[in-house]
């Protein structure tokens, strides 16, 4: 796909989020923002090998949604993909829907719960020494939050997966400095984050998470033939990116705009 | 030491993972992972096995989600921690990752009750059953000696979902002489038959409520049932036995809170049962004192002069 359709694809999927959130009263829309082009990248721009018919494929890549509360975000894309109908989507968290805040592997298309944070980079690490241990050539993705980087667990995965070398392992942190509350530098800074990955041994790129042929390139050129080590993108993102008022401000981690907040973020969506 | 020094002994530990290493060394999906935990018998593993044998140090967390990740892609796996450290420093993670997820990935937590009796609360298997108890899809295995622990690394094997298994260094002498004496599917036996009294027991206990029964015998003829898998409870099977009795006592090396005191007096209760009931375990509170196993008991009232007492006072009411 042209670089043009990915970036509409890209404000497909914005629209879609909030509208699919704005129907539920619930849902994550700033976190999804912020990793739209990142999902989109993957899904769309020629990285990951899916099969949409057959969701359990062996050989499929792997895809783990660690920051699971962008649930919104990876359904509609699994949706557009033909994981399941896309007249499912706007279910989203109603009574008796299948879709909730947080994804489950029962839904075709998810690899792995999530939503606990803290989770993904651990089960991420056991599917990629799977595909060593049987000689499969699939990889594995996993999409963390910067936030997400609190957890201790996060670094006993970070440095078990460079002991056993899985350079068919690649991390993406949404780097987009904000958590639930607040601005992460206020009260418990992630950085220097580069630097604490190439200290547990992993190979780090540094792109700007919005822009997808950056995206692309970076995951294209992934570990390079002869490196051994795991590979993590820091991807720098805006949270809330695409709609003004919701981007770099903390109260909009769990909050859906109601009246002409949302006649703006819908203005704002369609004009790009 | 190795397995040839005179002083080693094959315990539920060695049992268990010998056994498992036979099966694993016929399917090579079965994996061992350890949290820097050792014991002799993975010494096969790391020659033989080196493949299917991993030492992920001292990282409980990443234990549990790195076994869901191979579970998923179809592997069988085995982990291993001392208790408090395979069920409760990790217990979200086996909440979220192996319950919710219903993956086939067995927690073996070494250290039943007070069986690192030295080294303190920290190394205590104290609430594991409680912790394991909570969770939806957890199956909880509690084997009373060696031949028992041997048996349950197939029965696992077999089984493709979750499971706790809660081994005791110990495991001699043996309770069964034949593993045709042991079901599964049933979870529990009655060593010792009784109209009056039963003295339900999990673990290492069980020895001890044996004990009982020999030494009050033929005064009081006291009924022993070893309960060896705790969930799921065959609730049906074991309330016609119990069923018949005036007493029962459960006894067990965990807090009262949470263990097989919780389930046998729900039983009880779900049923309006006038079955006096009298719970033996561990008080709500940490043990602040060292020494033996056996001087642990003695100061928690679970050695064998205790538990007889109490089978008189209960007669007694």
């Amino acid at each position: 796909m042209a670089i043009l359709n990915l970036n509409n694809k890209a404000n497909w999927l914005r629209r879609q989020v909030l509208e699919m959130a704005v129907n539920a009263g619930a849902g994550h829309i700033a976190p999804s923002f912020s990793c739209v082009e990142i999902l989109v990248a993957l899904h769309y721009g020629g990285i990951m090998r899916l099969n949409s018919k057959n969701p359990s494929w062996p050989l499929r890549d792997r895809f783990i949604l660690s920051k699971g509360q962008a649930a919104v975000a990876l359904y509609a894309v699994l949706a557009d993909l033909g994981f399941f109908s896309k007249d499912e989507l706007m279910s989203f968290t109603c009574d008796g829907s299948r879709l909730g805040g947080h994804t489950e592997n029962t839904l075709a298309g998810v690899e792995a719960f999530t939503g606990s944070l803290g989770h993904g980079l651990s089960i991420a690490a056991g599917l990629a020494l799977a595909a060593k241990m049987d000689k499969k050539r699939y990889k594995t993705f996993a999409l963390l939050g910067d936030g997400e980087c609190h957890e201790g667990s996060i670094w006993e995965a970070a440095m078990f997966a460079s002991r056993h070398k899985l350079n068919n392992l690649i991390a993406i942190v949404d780097h987009n400095g904000l958590s639930a509350t607040d601005v992460l530098k206020s009260y418990l800074d992630v950085e220097p984050l580069a630097d604490k990955w190439k200290a547990f041994g992993w190979q780090v790129k540094t792109v700007d998470g919005h822009n997808i042929s950056q995206l692309i390139l970076a995951l294209k050129e992934g570990h390079g033939q002869k490196s051994q080590k795991p590979l993590v993108l820091i991807a720098k993102t805006i949270k809330g990116k695409g709609v003004s008022f919701m981007e770099n401000n903390p109260i909009w981690h769990y909050r859906i705009p109601v009246g002409e907040e949302l006649d703006i973020a819908r203005r704002e969506l369609c004009h790009e | 030491m190795s397995k040839t020094d005179k002083r080693w002994v094959k315990g539920m530990r060695d049992s268990f993972f010998d056994s498992l290493f036979k099966i694993a060394r016929k399917d090579k999906n079965v994996i061992l992972i350890t949290a820097d935990t050792g014991a002799i018998c993975h010494d096969d593993f790391k020659k033989y096995l080196k493949s299917q044998y991993i030492n992920v140090g001292i990282a409980e967390q990443n234990m549990v989600g790195l076994a869901a990740g191979l579970a998923l892609s179809g592997k069988k796996v085995y982990i291993y921690a001392i208790a408090p450290f395979a069920t409760a420093r990790c217990f979200e993670q086996i909440r979220v990752d192996l319950c919710c997820m219903d993956l086939n990935v067995t927690v073996v937590g070494i250290g039943a009750g007070y069986d690192y009796s030295t080294l303190g609360p920290t190394h205590h298997g104290t609430e594991d059953i409680a912790l394991m108890r909570l969770l939806p899809n957890m199956k909880i295995y509690s084997p009373s000696d060696s031949l028992m622990a041997d048996m349950l690394a197939e029965v696992t094997y077999k089984e493709n979902k979750p499971s706790y298994i809660r081994l005791d260094r110990t495991g001699l002498p043996l309770i069964y002489k034949r593993k045709n004496d042991i079901d599964f599917d049933c979870g529990f036996s009655i060593l010792k038959k009784s109209t009056d009294i039963y003295i339900i027991a999990t673990g290492r206990m069980v020895l001890a409520a044996l004990e009982v029964s020999k030494k009050m015998y033929p005064d009081v003829k006291v009924g022993v049932i070893d309960l060896f898998k705790i969930k799921p409870l065959s609730v049906n099977k074991i309330w016609p036995v119990i069923n018949k009795v005036r007493n029962v006592i459960t006894l067990e090396e965990h807090f009262l809170n949470g263990g097989l005191a919780d389930e046998v007096s729900r039983i009880l209760t779900d049923r309006k049962s006038k079955i006096i009931f009298k719970p033996i375990g561990i008080k709500d509170c940490f043990c602040r004192r060292y020494g033996s196993r056996q001087y642990l008991h003695r100061i928690n009232n679970m050695d064998t002069d205790s538990v007889a007492s109490a089978v008189k006072s209960t007669l007694r009411t």
